[in-house]
């Protein structure tokens, strides 16, 4: 496993964790932090996937 | 003559038959303590048990008729479930449905569905086969640690699900749903994403280049988290 594999994964795990938060603060009705959860979880996700597609090939 | 396995006895029965297990199982979770809950009314029992009644039709009809039978088994079930619900409101309240009674149900349905649309199982397929040849090899296999991905991505995405059951608002209860339904399929498709990109052909020093592309994303995300704690050191 390539660093940048790993550090998709933790990116991954990182964007579930934020729509957790996001949820929670939903629940609670705390609509500005969980727009911010929401969207910080979308940015890890988006981020997780480019970090690890690889560049083109020589 | 070789015994007959689960899948041809199962595939024998029909998709109606196959439905009607996670059919039985999503109405024992949703309907059943809804239409039989304290003050409940006899519409929604009669309508419960018409849907049991729906489900097995479907089974019988199917064998004697054949498929054309199984899209009025299934409206039928369906309708009568959601006349049972409507019948009892006060039983599908948010505050009343604890969390794995929610994802159960949840998986219930979403399995009765899948079998409903599908066709019935197929067993093994080698005497079926028209071609004496050997069956073709394929060329790739599929690399280990794939469903490892798929494993994470599914497992991180249940996780979303268990949130939010307890709210008294109806609106806010199905907004938290939806909300973490789409979270959830976009961590799959994260997930897929991640576990495909692996089999890309790497170029040299690729790993400077992955951290580049995407470093904007990392960027962003850095601002975010100052954003977020500027807010947290102001509050």
């Amino acid at each position: 496993m390539h660093l940048v594999d790993a550090l998709a994964i933790m990116l991954l795990v990182a964007a579930t964790t934020a729509f957790v938060l996001g949820e929670r603060a939903l629940a609670r009705a705390e609509d500005l932090s969980a727009m911010y959860w929401l969207v910080v979880g979308i940015v890890s996700l988006q981020a997780a996937v480019q970090v690890a597609r690889p560049g083109k090939a020589a | 003559m070789r015994p007959e396995g689960i899948f041809q006895r199962l595939s024998a029965m029909g998709a109606a038959a196959q439905a009607s297990v996670p059919g039985a199982y999503a109405w024992a979770v949703t309907v059943a303590p809804a239409a039989w809950a304290r003050g409940s009314p006899v519409v929604a029992k009669v309508a419960a048990v018409a849907a049991l009644l729906a489900l097995g039709g479907g089974i019988v009809g199917e064998r004697a008729a054949g498929g054309k039978v199984r899209p009025f088994a299934m409206w039928g079930f369906v309708l009568c479930c959601a006349l049972a619900w409507s019948a009892a409101p006060a039983a599908l309240a948010p505050l009343r449905i604890d969390a794995p009674r929610g994802v159960a149900g949840m998986v219930g349905w979403a399995l009765f569905a899948f079998a409903f649309a599908a066709p019935s199982l197929q067993g093994r397929r080698e005497e079926e086969r028209i071609l004496d040849a050997p069956e073709l090899s394929p060329r790739k296999t599929v690399a280990r640690g794939d469903a490892a991905y798929l494993v994470l991505g599914s497992a991180l995405a249940t996780a979303l699900q268990i949130i939010g059951w307890r709210v008294a608002t109806a609106e806010r209860a199905l907004l938290i749903r939806f909300s973490a339904l789409a979270a959830g399929i976009a961590i799959v498709g994260a997930a897929a994403d991640l576990a495909l990109v692996r089999h890309a052909p790497r170029a040299r020093r690729s790993r400077t280049r992955r951290l580049r592309t995407g470093m904007v994303m990392l960027v962003v995300l850095g601002l975010l988290g100052l954003t977020g704690i500027l807010f947290a050191l102001r509050g």
